[in-house]
């Protein structure tokens, strides 16, 4: 089995400020990277996650830490596998607590309804930016969304 | 002036060689590189790693040229938010355009040579900039 490409930073970062380790870890979190070790990240590597690693490094160093970015294979199909259904299995989680809250939504007042069906939709868009494996969970959370919606609608204005 | 960036621009490249052409330089020429090393020397680099014209404490290129030439025009910066969301998508600021943006553009530059992505979004940027002075204007959204 053929293994993908992929992107990877390593970095350093000093303890102190921080502001800016802080500010790395809501960037990696934000676009999903799988920390393989203290200090090393990676994606699949496409043109957006490639430069979006890119930035991070700059930002790095501009915090007075160290940055390098890497694209690269990993050695086994297993291996990749493995940090695949890692990445899957986060992402996954995210979307049930979505499918959660859909389904709990049901039960409030058309206002509340509305309200949360417009957090969870940029939530939704959120979680599968950074689903670069398709979870299985990503059918029945958009659809317990979309079913919020139609409930949402089918009250007469 | 010669200015220099990385091949296949997306909506921040788009929008900065729009800004050096419309506010910044009127001869701007562009040269597209994939990598650093490969900027001629009488090029200035933006958007790349390394460059001075670049992302810097979480905001994009596009900002960072504002700072740079000190350009304080208010649409451009209602614009500097639109391009940011679209670039780092990070909700900094609430910019329901940019996700629209940033599909266009990325679109664009898979069916279109550089130059011509170039050429075929600066009037949709000459667009916005009309579009939000107006909104600014008026108060609300123009018809």
């Amino acid at each position: 089995m053929s293994v993908g490409q992929w992107v990877l930073l390593a970095y350093r970062l000093p303890r102190e400020p921080s502001t800016a380790r802080i500010a790395l870890w809501r960037a990696l979190r934000r676009l999903g990277a799988a920390q393989l070790l203290d200090g090393l990240v990676a994606l699949p590597a496409d043109s957006r996650t490639r430069e979006q690693l890119e930035w991070l490094a700059d930002s790095v160093v501009e915090a007075g830490g160290e940055a390098t970015v890497w694209l690269a294979q990993p050695g086994s199909a297993a291996q990749e596998r493995m940090i695949a259904a890692r990445m899957q299995a986060d992402v996954g989680a995210e979307y049930r607590k979505l499918m959660q809250e859909a389904k709990q939504a049901q039960a409030t007042p058309v206002g509340a309804r509305k309200r949360t069906l417009g957090r969870l939709r940029r939530e939704l868009r959120r979680v599968r930016r950074r689903d670069y494996f398709p979870a299985p969970e990503r059918e029945p959370a958009t659809a317990a969304v979309d079913e919020l919606a139609a409930s949402v609608e089918q009250v007469p204005a | 002036m010669r200015w220099a960036t990385r091949s296949a621009p997306h909506v921040d490249r788009t929008a900065c060689a729009w800004l050096i052409a419309r506010f910044i330089d009127a001869d701007a020429q562009f040269v597209f590189v994939d990598d650093p090393d490969d900027v001629p020397a009488d090029a200035t680099p933006f958007d790349m790693r390394g460059a001075e014209l670049s992302h810097r404490g979480g905001e994009c290129s596009f900002e960072a040229f504002l700072h740079r030439y000190e350009l304080d025009d208010p649409v451009l910066w209602a614009i500097a938010r639109i391009v940011h969301e679209a670039d780092l998508n990070d909700e900094r600021y609430d910019a329901p355009e940019a996700p629209g943006l940033d599909v266009l553009m990325r679109g664009l530059s898979m069916v279109r040579a550089d130059d011509e992505v170039l050429a075929l979004s600066a009037p949709l940027y000459d667009g916005l900039y009309e579009y939000l002075k107006r909104a600014a204007l008026l108060g609300r959204e123009p018809a």
